[in-house]
C-alpha cells in the first residue's frame, strides 16, 4: 500500500501541474492525504488567482462545496430551463448570480447586458426593469437590453459585449436548440469570458442538454415559494421570496446534487431552503389540535427510496462509491 | 405607347417617335388608335413607377449638387449655384449631364438659366442652351404661353383674347391682367424674369459636411469601398476638427455607373471623427447589407457626408501620447456597431418613467450617450432615486410580456377573487396560491375616464411557477371581464 500511496501523490502532483498549464480545473482534485477536496486550488492561465476573483459567489455553502468552490467566474455557464414557461425561474437564478456579483463589485457604472432573440422575448417576456430593481436590486440604469432576430446575431453581440470593460456580466438567452449554438460557438463565448474575466451566462429555455464548451450547466425548475412570515406566524396562501430547484446538470469538477435555493429579498443573497421553513405539504389544521405525529410509520418501500430530495445527507458524507455494500 | 384611364376610356398618355410618325396624338382613345393601326403596342401607365424612377434620377443628380427638387411629374430642378466650377464650368456640366443621361438611355431636355422659371422654359423650348443672365426677357418674349408654367385654363382664356406669346403679356398693363386672370400669371412671369425670388425646395436636407471622390475606374469590391471610406473619413476629420465637432450620423452615397444610387446611413451614440471608427461602423453596416448592395458595373462616385454633427470635446493626451479614456467610449462604439448592423433598436436601455401603469413604467429607448450624463446635472435626481430605492418597492414581475396575453379563466371562487385555474397557451394551470388584488387604475389624464381598471394578482401554480395576472374591469350585469397574463415572476 505504501508504494501506491506514493504513486497517488505523484499522480496528484502531476494533475495539479497539468491543470495549471491548461488553465482549467481539469477535474475535481482530491488530495490523497486526507481524501478531502483541495481547498483554494485555483488555476488560471496567467498564474494563480484569488478565490474572490475566480468564483462567482452563489452564497450557498453546500452548492459551492459541491461545485468545488463555486461557479467559475471567468467562464461560460449554462443555465437550462426545461420549458419556456419556466423562463421566470431560469432568469431568476441568473439574476440572483448577477446581483451577487454586482454587489461585490464596487463600481457603480457596471452594466448588465441581457441579449436574446426576438422569439425568446416574445415568448417569455422582456426583462422588466422595475421587477429587477424590486427583487434583485439591479437598478434600471445598469440594465442594457439587446435583441436580434437570429441566434447567430445574438451570439455575435454576446461575443462583442464580453470584452467591454463596463459590462460586468452578459446574459445570453436562447430558446430551443438552434444548430448554430454548437461546441465552436460556445467555445468562442467561453474563451471571451476567460480572457475578460467576466462571466457569460447562457440561458437556454426549453432546450435539450447538448455538448457545449461551458464547464458548468445548471438545470433550473421552479419551486414553490415559502409563506410570508408575520408576527403571528406564516401567512396562509401568501407567496414570499422566489425559490428555484437547481440541479447540477454537468460539471467536470462537481459532484451531482440538487438543491432548493431561495432568494433572500432583504439580504439579496441565495440560500438553501432550510428544513424549518419548508412548506407543509398538507396545510395544518386550524382550530383543532394537531393530529398526533405518527412515529415509525409503516411504509412499503425500502429505506433508501423513502428519502426525499431535501432529506438527503450531504453527499460527501456518504459518497456512493464508498458506501458500505449492503450484504444481506 | 402608354395608355391611361380617364373618364372610363383608355386614352393615349404618351407615345414614342415612331407612334408619333403614325399621326397618333396624346389624348386620343386607344380604341380609335387601334382601329387606325392594329399592331401598336399599348402599355398601361404606372404613375408610381414613374415617380420612383424620377426619384432615382433625382438621387443620381445629387452628384452635381445637393439641392435637387422634383418638379411635377417629369421634371427636376437642380440648383447648381457654386457647383459649376467643380465640373469645369456651366457648359461642361450641362454637357456632362446630358451625355450621362443619354448613355443611361434617357432622352432628356435640359436648360440652364439664372431663374428657375427661365430654366424651365429653356429646357422645354431650347434644350441644351445656357441662358446668360439678363437675357431672360428677350428669350421669353418669343415663346408661347406654355413656357410660363401656368395652368391650361388660364392659358386657354389668354389665347381666346389673342394673347398668344409671353411677349404679348410682358408688355401689357399688369393690373387688368391680374384682375382678369389671377395673380398667378404675373407671379410666374416675375419669377421667370427674376423680379421675384423663387426658391426650389430640395428633396433632402443638405448635409453640413460632405466629402466625395470621383473615380476614373469604378469600384465594385466591398473591401475597396471600405478602404475608400477610411480615406474620405480622414478628409472629413479635418473639416470636423476645424468646426470642433464630431459626427452623430453619417451617410455614404454610392453612385453606380448606370445611375443607381445607394444610400447607407449609420448613427453614432456619441460624436465621432476618427476615420478608424467611421470605417468600422460602415464595415458592420455593409456586412449586414451584404448581398443587397448590387455593385453592378461598379461605383464611380463615392460620397461621405456628416448628416448631423455635435460638439466634440477633445481630450488631452498624456506624455506617452495615449489619450486618457473617460470610460464609456468602448461601450459607445460597441453599441454603435451593433445598431449599425442590426438596426437602431438593437441595443436598448431601460428608462424608468413616472407612471403606475406597468407597461409604461419602464420604457426602452435606443442606447445613446448624452452629454448630460457626464456632468453632474443628473446627480440630484439619482440621489433621489437612491432614497426611494431604500423603500420597499412593489412586487413587480421580472419579465413582462409586450402585450398582455389573454387567458381563459373558467371560474373564480368569489366574483372579485383570483381564479381557481386558468388556461394559458392551451395549457391548464391550477392555482395553488394567490396574492392580491392590487388595483391599478388607468391614467385618467391620458386615457378615457371610463377605461376599465385592472386587478392584479400574484399567482403561484401547482408546479411553483409564479405569474402576474389581471382582470380587466369588474364583474357586472352587462359583461364578464376578461383576464390577462401580464408577466412572470422569478
Amino acid at each position: 500500500m505504501a508504494t501506491s500511496a506514493v504513486a497517488r501523490d505523484v499522480v496528484f502532483a502531476l494533475r495539479q501541474k497539468i491543470a495549471k498549464i491548461e488553465g482549467t480545473l481539469a477535474e475535481r482534485l482530491v488530495s490523497p492525504a486526507d481524501g478531502q477536496p483541495v481547498a483554494g486550488l485555483l488555476v488560471r492561465r496567467n498564474g494563480q488567482a484569488s478565490a474572490r476573483d475566480f468564483f462567482l459567489p452563489t452564497g450557498v455553502e453546500r452548492l459551492d462545496e459541491v461545485l468545488g468552490g463555486g461557479l467559475p467566474k471567468a467562464a461560460l455557464t449554462e443555465i437550462h430551463g426545461s420549458e419556456t414557461r419556466n423562463a421566470g425561474a431560469a432568469a431568476g437564478l441568473a439574476l440572483s448570480l448577477v446581483s451577487g456579483m454586482l454587489k461585490q463589485r464596487s463600481r457603480s457604472s457596471d452594466l448588465v447586458l441581457w441579449v436574446g432573440t426576438t422569439e425568446m422575448f416574445r415568448e417569455a417576456g422582456l426583462p422588466y426593469a422595475p421587477g429587477l430593481a424590486s427583487f434583485f436590486g439591479i437598478p434600471a440604469e445598469s440594465l442594457l437590453l439587446a435583441e436580434a432576430p437570429k441566434a447567430a446575431d445574438v451570439l455575435w453581440i454576446a461575443e462583442e459585449a464580453a470584452r467591454i470593460e463596463e459590462i460586468a456580466a452578459v446574459v445570453v438567452e436562447l430558446r430551443g436548440n438552434p444548430r448554430i449554438v454548437d461546441l465552436t460557438a460556445t467555445r468562442r463565448l467561453h474563451r471571451r469570458a476567460q480572457d475578460s474575466g467576466r462571466p457569460v451566462l447562457l440561458l437556454r429555455q426549453s432546450a435539450e442538454p447538448e455538448p457545449t464548451a461551458a464547464p458548468v450547466r445548471l438545470v433550473v425548475s421552479p419551486a414553490p415559494a415559502t409563506l410570508r412570515q408575520t408576527l403571528l406566524g406564516p401567512l396562509a396562501g401568501s407567496i414570499a421570496a422566489p425559490a428555484f430547484a437547481v440541479e447540477i446538470g454537468k460539471s467536470r469538477t462537481a459532484l451531482p446534487g440538487s438543491f432548493i435555493l431561495e432568494w433572500n429579498l432583504d439580504a439579496r443573497t441565495l440560500a438553501e431552503r432550510s428544513p424549518e421553513n419548508r412548506i407543509a405539504v398538507v396545510s395544518p389544521s386550524r382550530g383543532r389540535t394537531h393530529p398526533p405525529a405518527q412515529a415509525g410509520a409503516v411504509l412499503a418501500f425500502k429505506p433508501a427510496a423513502v428519502e426525499a430530495a431535501g432529506d438527503q445527507p450531504p453527499r460527501e458524507q456518504h459518497p456512493a462509491h464508498r458506501r458500505p455494500r449492503r450484504t444481506g | 405607347m402608354i395608355s391611361h384611364r380617364e373618364n372610363n376610356t383608355q386614352r393615349i398618355a404618351g407615345l414614342d417617335a415612331r407612334a408619333e410618325a403614325l399621326r397618333l396624338k396624346p389624348g386620343m382613345g386607344i380604341a380609335e388608335a387601334r382601329a387606325m393601326h392594329p399592331d401598336i403596342d399599348v402599355v398601361e401607365a404606372d404613375p408610381e413607377a414613374d415617380r420612383r424612377l424620377l426619384e432615382g434620377l433625382a438621387d443620381w443628380c445629387d452628384r452635381y449638387t445637393p439641392l435637387v427638387a422634383i418638379d411635377g411629374e417629369n421634371g427636376l430642378f437642380l440648383d447648381i449655384s457654386g457647383c459649376a466650377h467643380l465640373f469645369g464650368g456651366e457648359k461642361a456640366l450641362l454637357a456632362d449631364l446630358m451625355a450621362r443621361f443619354f448613355h443611361q438611355g434617357f432622352d432628356v431636355r435640359a436648360g440652364l438659366a439664372s431663374t428657375p422659371g427661365a430654366a424651365w422654359a429653356t429646357a422645354r423650348f431650347a434644350t441644351g442652351q445656357i441662358l446668360a443672365p439678363g437675357n431672360e426677357r428677350k428669350f421669353l418674349a418669343r415663346l408661347p404661353l406654355s413656357a410660363l408654367r401656368i395652368d391650361a385654363r388660364t392659358k386657354a382664356s389668354l389665347e381666346s383674347v389673342g394673347l398668344r406669346s409671353v411677349g404679348a403679356i410682358m408688355d401689357g398693363p399688369r393690373a387688368p391682367l391680374v384682375r382678369r386672370f389671377g395673380a398667378e400669371l404675373i407671379e410666374r412671369l416675375d419669377q421667370a424674369l427674376g423680379r421675384l425670388e423663387e426658391a426650389i425646395s430640395p428633396r433632402l436636407p443638405v448635409a453640413p459636411l460632405s466629402v466625395e471622390r470621383h473615380l476614373a475606374d469604378p469600384l465594385s469590391l466591398i473591401d475597396d469601398i471600405e478602404r475608400l471610406i477610411g480615406l474620405l473619413a480622414a478628409t472629413l476629420k479635418v473639416d470636423l476638427e476645424r468646426r470642433e465637432e464630431g459626427a452623430r450620423a453619417l451617410e455614404l452615397l454610392l453612385f453606380r455607373v448606370d445611375g443607381m444610387v445607394s444610400r447607407i446611413t449609420v448613427g453614432a451614440s456619441r460624436p465621432i471623427r476618427e476615420p478608424v471608427l467611421v470605417r468600422r461602423l460602415f464595415h458592420e453596416r455593409l456586412a449586414a447589407l451584404g448581398e443587397t448592395i448590387d455593385a453592378g458595373y461598379g461605383f464611380d462616385l463615392v460620397r461621405l457626408s456628416a448628416l448631423s454633427t455635435a460638439r466634440f470635446d477633445a481630450r488631452q493626451a498624456d506624455l506617452a501620447g495615449e489619450v486618457v479614456e473617460d470610460g464609456g467610449e468602448e461601450l459607445a462604439i460597441f453599441a454603435d456597431r451593433i445598431s449599425a448592423r442590426l438596426g437602431e433598436a438593437a441595443v436598448l436601455e431601460a428608462i424608468p418613467v413616472e407612471s403606475h401603469l406597468p407597461e409604461r413604467a419602464a420604457s426602452a429607448r435606443p442606447y445613446a450617450q448624452e452629454e448630460a450624463r457626464k456632468d453632474g446635472a443628473e446627480r440630484p435626481a439619482r440621489a433621489a432615486q437612491q432614497a426611494t430605492r431604500r423603500l420597499r418597492l412593489p412586487d413587480r414581475p421580472i419579465r413582462l410580456f409586450r402585450q398582455p396575453e389573454p387567458i381563459d379563466v373558467p371560474a373564480t371562487e368569489i366574483p372579485d377573487g383570483p381564479p381557481l385555474n386558468f388556461r394559458w397557451r392551451r395549457a391548464l394551470h391550477r392555482v395553488a396560491r394567490a396574492e392580491g388584488p392590487e388595483r391599478i387604475a388607468p391614467e385618467w389624464w391620458r386615457q378615457a375616464a371610463d377605461a376599465p381598471t385592472r386587478d392584479y394578482y400574484r399567482i403561484e401554480d401547482a408546479e411553483g411557477r409564479r405569474y402576474w395576472l389581471y382582470r380587466q374591469g369588474l364583474y357586472n350585469a352587462q359583461a364578464v371581464p376578461r383576464w390577462f397574463l401580464h408577466g412572470v415572476f422569478a
